[in-house]
């Protein structure tokens, strides 16, 4: 579904990930792990089109999207939920769910969706997004990403500012969505948790891939143990 | 007194509306758009010219505000282009320095070609007493047409897809790029909007007393101390605080003095940036 080859991206002339292969099929799961810095949130930006690719290609849906506007992107079903959220934090919680359908009116079943899978957003309605705590904004950020229905749901960090109980509740969200058959695409530095969810998984490091491989093949390999998940 | 506040509302609704186009086009592109001004004189030159070839007024006031809508359009995708690749501080720079300019050459061009140009339309009809004041029906249709359009303006900002895209480029650019907003196209709609406001200011203002070829500074001015009190980026705030300043002008015009009026509305601003920076309803 999601083909990126030989990526190369960066910022003011420098790139920061390079040369990157990365494919995401139709109804899997896939993690981006990586320390602080590997270069996750600039691979993720240059794949959708928020950042210009210096190298390389990606293909999505079969369609060649290099270079394509981010809104273009989201238009064609790739849905990105940045790390920062970037909520309209003036708007109330409905509002900002009906933005995710733009430029279509939501059909009824897309609120029905993200209210089953956070029902504290229905609760929280009417209620301003900037009031929001860390936690619901960050089930609002994926509801808004589900409203236009994507066909692949990119998540950069979900669990950043997030104590460790909503981290977990986080990712039993996306469990849930991907047993739904969504297709998604998560970086996180918080490996067990997105190994746990993941059913592939590429390990980023100083912007190259390092290894690829399933989820537990990774989880047993030596170098992963030792460097991201606390293991002698 | 009543008349002197009725008269201040009528005034402060039409410096309501100056107010939001000045303040939308800030709000999204980040821009104070100097050569706002000259848009509502442009109009009125187009609105003046066509009315003396015989066209109706409807289709004068029309024509005035297509053009005035055009020129914005022209300036953001001509001029602008510049300043948009720009950030923070140098953005606003330039984008004062080349409004700056349109303002001086449009000023020029229109003094050259109409030396004596004004807009005076006169609405006939009888006064209507209001509150015991009778007031003139060129000020009820000038009311009348800026609380339609206002009203208009809120529902569309609330309610329409379009309208809630505007609002979320204004709250948060990369958000509404990532659900599938094209801020540019947005960006140019507020500028086309933002002008035909102008124009319509310039058209309802014409309906109390005349405006003439050099009214545009004015015009400028009036819009920045509306958006600034109101909070830049505010549609409802530059309404409210249009309203209050159209008070103020009036109070302060009959009790000190017309010549005072623009000291004390640029004062009622620089206290609102002390005590309020950002504005009666800013973020």
């Amino acid at each position: 579904m999601l083909e990126a080859s030989g990526l190369s991206a960066g910022y003011l002339g420098e790139n920061v990930v390079e040369g990157v292969d990365v494919q995401v099929a139709a109804g899997q799961a896939v993690a981006v792990i990586g320390s602080n810095g590997a270069g996750k949130t600039t691979l993720f930006r240059a794949l959708c089109g928020m950042l210009p690719v210096t190298a390389g290609r990606v293909r999505f849906d079969g369609e060649d999207i290099t270079g394509r506007p981010a809104h273009r992107v989201a238009r064609a079903g790739l849905a990105y939920v940045p790390a920062e959220r970037h909520l309209f934090p003036g708007m109330s919680v409905r509002e900002n769910l009906l933005l995710g359908a733009y430029p279509r009116r939501p059909d009824p079943s897309a609120f029905g969706l993200v209210f089953d899978l956070f029902p504290r957003l229905e609760e929280r309605r009417q209620q301003r997004a900037g009031s929001l705590s860390g936690g619901e904004q960050q089930m609002l950020a994926v509801g808004r990403a589900l409203m236009s229905r994507p066909r692949l749901l990119m998540l950069d960090e979900p669990t950043t500012g997030l104590a460790p109980k909503l981290a977990r509740s986080a990712y039993e969200a996306l469990g849930v969505l991907k047993g739904t058959g969504m297709t998604l695409l998560v970086a996180e530095q918080q490996v067990p948790l997105a190994l746990s969810v993941a059913d592939r998984g590429y390990v980023l490091e100083n912007g190259r891939i390092r290894l690829e491989g399933a989820s537990e093949d990774l989880e047993r390999n030596p170098e992963v143990r030792r460097a991201y998940l606390g293991v002698a | 007194m009543t008349a002197v506040v009725l008269d201040g509302i009528v005034l402060g609704l039409q410096f309501g509306l100056l107010g939001v186009g000045m303040t939308l086009v800030y709000g999204l592109g980040g821009v104070l758009n100097l050569a706002y001004g000259q848009a509502a004189v442009l109009a009125a030159m187009v609105v003046a010219v066509a009315l003396t070839a015989g066209a109706p007024a409807l289709v004068a006031a029309g024509a005035g505000l297509l053009t005035a809508a055009a020129g914005g359009v022209v300036l953001d995708r001509t001029l602008m282009l510049p300043v948009y690749h720009q950030r923070g501080e140098h953005r606003v720079l330039l984008g004062l320095l080349l409004t700056l300019g349109v303002a001086f050459v449009v000023d020029g061009l229109l003094l050259w070609r109409y030396p004596t140009g004004a807009l005076r339309l006169t609405i006939g009809g009888e006064a209507v007493p209001i509150l015991g004041v009778r007031m003139r029906a060129g000020s009820l249709w000038a009311s009348g047409i800026s609380l339609a359009v206002g009203a208009i303006l809120l529902l569309f900002f609330r309610a329409t897809t379009l309208g809630r895209a505007a609002r979320s480029v204004i709250q948060d650019e990369v958000g509404a790029r990532l659900v599938g907003i094209n801020p540019a196209a947005v960006r140019t709609f507020i500028f086309a909007l933002s002008g035909a406001l102008a124009g319509l200011v310039a058209v309802t203002r014409s309906m109390t007393s005349p405006v003439g070829v050099t009214a545009g500074f004015d015009f400028t001015i009036l819009a920045l101390i509306v958006a600034v009190v109101g909070g830049l980026g505010s549609v409802a705030g530059a309404f409210l605080a249009g309203v209050l300043l159209g008070i103020v002008s009036t109070v302060s015009a009959f009790y000190i003095g017309q010549y005072i009026t623009t000291i004390v509305l640029l004062a009622a601003a620089a206290l609102t940036i002390v005590m309020r920076p950002r504005g009666l309803l800013g973020r």
